[in-house]
């Protein structure tokens, strides 16, 4: 075993983002997302756990696009962690921000307390539809209506790979373990890894001068790191 | 109540004449407790001239409000550790958090225990026969009196001579 | 005005005025009870056409809350980022509504404030079935309701514990600590009046009048007994009200959404509490004592004294309104702004003004004695506090949800048919377990009236006859 658990983080470089969505497919794919339809996506109820929030700049004809992926921050001062009455989000020891979905009995406090507001409800009842319920991951829960669910940092992916590395007797090397977002990401974007061992390449991106932590003044301490994108972002 | 004993009742009008029928009543060497005024308003205590209950209802209370600071500690303070899970940026137990447990459930005990602590007091429920006149709720004073047949002749009197309205056996009523 | 009344003051012209004070009026013992007992037995054609009436709106409002349950939350309007909507909103209203009982009859039983006396049983049974309702909102606002009892602390087969941490929990122990006192503080001062009911009705009447009223007979050991334990209660109960609402407003204060994490969220809801609840309260009496033909127990002197509270209670909400708002709209923080200009000049505005209105104007109302003592005024000014108080509830839920950190993410809120269903469910279900209340339970509480008859004379003063209280409690 490590002797320190590691901090899992993820570096989003808004730099190399293209706004592609890519990452949300696979996400959508690797947990088994439902999909809800055009309505209900209109009426904000869209369940898919990494936003591309695209916000505007400057003025027509001066204007420019901004790509922002946004998923659960994996906070280690989470708001949205005290505030479940049966635990069903709580801080485990590697600081991820875990939801247990079997807990979850729908209070919606996590969604309200949380400021990223990446929490996401399944508001009726999950449907998929042939032949999407052929590719249904096995090693990720179907949700049922009424609870919440969130970016698990593809804790799945995290354990299977920290199996099999003990297995073999030994640590997950650096970039073994990638969640299906990070996987996917064409212009690699996204980069997983763990932030108590200061030769991963998070921890060096990490000391970027271009860093920022998403509303960073909330105190919050999130667990996705933001490179500060440039001019490449049209 | 011994078998040999005579029950009355008595109604009155006024307040004043209970209260001076009860001291006759007392001089004729008949005890407090062998007496029981009923009204169908709280007259003060004192008013009609006798000794004041003793009642253990704050002691039931106050053990009531310990059970309860220590149900609200254990389950504030105590089950985090029971089974530790870690929420953000909190300790295990927090002051807030456990204060507001443990005062709620303070709280809910001095309620529960006052209501429970005083229908044990008065013996209730107790549905059974008891000496009653329906009169009482309509604002007659009723004194309930047991004394040795004996007597029989002067509680009469003494009654009378306090203008009580009706004197006669009490109905056993199934309340 | 009979002869012998007149022969009591003699020499005074202000007799008929002592007339119009309900402890002074010359009636006897059971006159009085009969006056209480008579209408609850009056049930015309329109008392049933309104209890089925109501009856058919819970029927529906239990439809829509079963279609809630089995298609999911999404068939209310409620979405991302309005996490919470109208059930939240009303939520909060209810609980708001129940404050007044406890305020009328435990503070002023502290206070011993007389004109108190015939209204406190309505007071009380109002914060009960307020909370009733309010109770009921938890539960269905839950996504999975059939699991709610995985917020009940008992040791289940994992020996897993709730999190204490969360006001979820709060909220939860806090309501029904103040269900099972409001409840309790009822049924105790409910004893005699049952007993007294027991011994004047019939049939069915007696047979559940007998078993509520335990066996008692109004001994002098059971009034001590009982004065005891109202006194425990009207002290115990006073901070319990004081936090139900305090913890209902941390709902909203503990999180760190803009103008939510307020300092003055809790006394400024316990404030508006008070001010709803006691304007709730006005507006019932006036429609009870309509239909059940009550004018002899509640008199002007009642809703003038309930009107300067309601007064009263009305500024003090202005009041701890603008502490909160000035601090916020001079900080001029961005989300915080944007929150401010949605309600004062955006697509909240209409929302804001009708909020505002309507519990400012019943202030202006309210001054004047004359509002105070008419019946129909009244009820319009109190009506209006409650339509601006639920406003406001709205507002503060809704509102302060559809704006936040990050402006991907803002979103608009309406309620569907499921909402507006629920929530008239609970008003008429209130409606509906208040009217049958009135109908099998003295709703004037006749002991304390005589027990204020007991504490009343007419005493002289130079010319004046003045009526006076013994110190006698």
């Amino acid at each position: 075993m490590a002797e320190i658990e590691p901090r899992w983080v993820l570096i989003v470089d808004l730099d190399r983002c293209t706004g592609c969505q890519a990452c949300v497919v696979a996400c959508q794919a690797e947990n088994n997302v439902p999909t809800v339809g055009e309505h209900e996506t209109i009426e904000g109820r869209w369940l898919h756990w990494i936003h591309i929030e695209r916000y505007w700049e400057g003025e027509y004809p001066n204007i420019k696009a901004r790509f922002m992926p946004v998923m659960c921050q994996q906070c280690t001062a989470a708001p949205c962690e005290p505030v479940c009455p049966v635990f069903a989000t709580y801080h485990t020891p590697e600081g991820l921000n875990a939801q247990i979905y079997n807990r979850c009995i729908g209070t919606r406090f996590c969604g309200s307390a949380c400021p990223y507001k990446t929490r996401t409800y399944n508001w009726l009842r999950p449907e998929f539809p042939e032949p999407l319920h052929e590719q249904l991951n096995p090693d990720v829960t179907v949700r049922s209506r009424g609870l919440i669910e969130k970016c698990t940092f593809c804790v799945q992916r995290i354990r299977r790979i920290e199996i099999e590395a003990h297995a073999q007797g030994r640590e997950p090397v650096d970039g073994e373990i990638q969640p299906a977002c990070v996987q996917t990401c064409p212009p690699d974007a996204l980069v997983f890894g763990d932030l108590n061992d200061p030769s991963s390449r998070v921890s060096q991106l990490a000391t970027s001068h271009r860093s920022f932590k998403l509303l960073g003044e909330l105190g919050t301490d999130p667990g996705v790191i933001y490179l500060k994108g440039g001019e490449t972002n049209v | 109540m011994s078998e040999n004993e005579i029950s009355l009742v008595a109604l009155f009008e006024k307040s004043t004449d209970t209260a001076k029928a009860i001291d006759d009543l007392h001089t004729l060497g008949i005890p407090d407790d062998r007496m029981v005024v009923m009204t169908d308003v709280p007259y003060p205590e004192q008013a009609l001239g006798r000794t004041r209950e003793w009642s253990s209802l704050p002691y039931i209370v106050l053990a009531g409000a310990i059970v309860g600071l220590l149900i609200g500690l254990f389950l504030s303070a105590i089950t985090p550790h029971l089974y530790r899970l870690d929420v953000g940026g909190h300790p295990p137990v927090g002051f807030p958090p456990a204060a507001v447990i443990t005062f709620v459930f303070t709280m809910m005990a001095i309620i529960v225990s006052t209501f429970l602590g005083v229908l044990w007091e008065m013996d209730f429920p107790s549905f059974g026969p008891a000496p009653y006149h329906k009169a009482v709720t309509d604002g007659q004073l009723a004194i309930l009196i047991e004394f040795s047949p004996d007597l029989d002749d002067k509680v009469n009197q003494v009654l009378k001579a306090n203008q009580a309205d009706y004197i006669g056996e009490p109905e056993m009523i199934s309340l | 005005m009979s002869e012998s009344e007149v022969l009591a003051y003699p020499e005074d012209s202000s007799a008929a005025e002592f007339e119009d004070r309900l402890l002074l009026a010359e009636r006897t013992s059971s006159e009085i009870n009969q006056a209480v007992l008579q209408p609850m037995f009056r049930t015309s054609w329109k008392f049933w056409a309104l209890v089925i009436f109501l009856s058919l709106l819970v029927l529906w409002g239990l439809f829509a809350w079963g279609y809630l349950i089995y298609w999911g939350m999404g068939t209310a309007g409620i979405n991302r980022p309005v996490y919470w909507g109208f059930f939240i909103a009303t939520f909060v209203f209810w609980v708001g509504i129940s404050h007044a009982g406890t305020m009328i009859s435990a503070v002023l039983r502290l206070l011993k404030a007389d004109w108190r006396r015939p209204i406190t049983r309505g007071a009380e049974a109002m914060t009960a079935f307020a909370l009733m309702m309010a109770g009921l909102f938890p539960f269905i606002h839950l996504g999975r309701v059939w699991k709610f009892y995985w917020m009940l602390p008992y040791p289940n087969n994992r020996l897993m514990w709730p999190n204490f941490q969360s006001p979820l929990m709060w909220d939860m122990v806090a309501i029904f600590t103040y269900f099972i006192g409001s409840t309790l503080y009822l049924y105790l001062a409910l004893i005699p009046d049952l007993a007294m009911a027991r011994d004047h009705t019939g049939k069915w009447r007696q047979k559940l009048y007998r078993v509520l009223s335990l066996g008692w007979r109004g001994t002098e050991a059971e009034w001590h007994k009982l004065h005891r334990a109202l006194s425990i209660f009207s002290v115990a109960i006073i901070p319990i009200f004081l936090s139900v609402h305090s913890i209902v407003s941390w709902d909203f204060a503990v999180t760190i959404q803009p103008r939510w994490h307020s300092t003055i969220f809790a006394p400024y809801f316990v404030v508006g509490a008070i001010y709803s609840g006691l304007a709730a309260l006005a507006c019932i009496l006036v429609i009870v004592r309509k239909g059940m033909q009550l004018q002899e127990f509640l008199r002007s002197e009642h809703f003038d004294a309930l009107g300067k509270l309601v007064l009263v209670a009305g500024m003090a909400w202005v009041y701890f309104w603008f502490a909160g708002f000035i601090v916020e709209w001079y900080g001029n923080e961005p989300v915080t702004r944007e929150l401010i200009h949605e309600e004062v000049a955006g697509s909240l505005a209409p929302l804001f003004y009708l909020q505002m209105s309507a519990n400012l104007i019943p202030i202006v109302m309210l001054i004047f004695k004359k509002v105070r003592t008419t019946p129909w005024l009244l009820l319009v000014a109190t009506l209006l506090v409650n339509v601006g108080m639920f406003t406001e509830r709205v507002l503060i839920v809704v509102g302060n949800l559809q704006r936040n950190f990050m402006p991907f993410n803002w979103g608009e809120y309406s309620p569907t048919w499921v909402e507006v269903s629920i929530v008239v469910m609970t008003f008429a279900g209130f409606a509906l377990l208040y009217t049958i209340f009135s109908r099998i339970f003295p709703y004037v509480p006749v002991w304390e009236i005589k027990e204020g008859r007991l504490r009343y004379t007419v005493r002289r003063i130079g010319r004046l006859l003045v009526p006076t209280a013994a110190e006698i409690e």
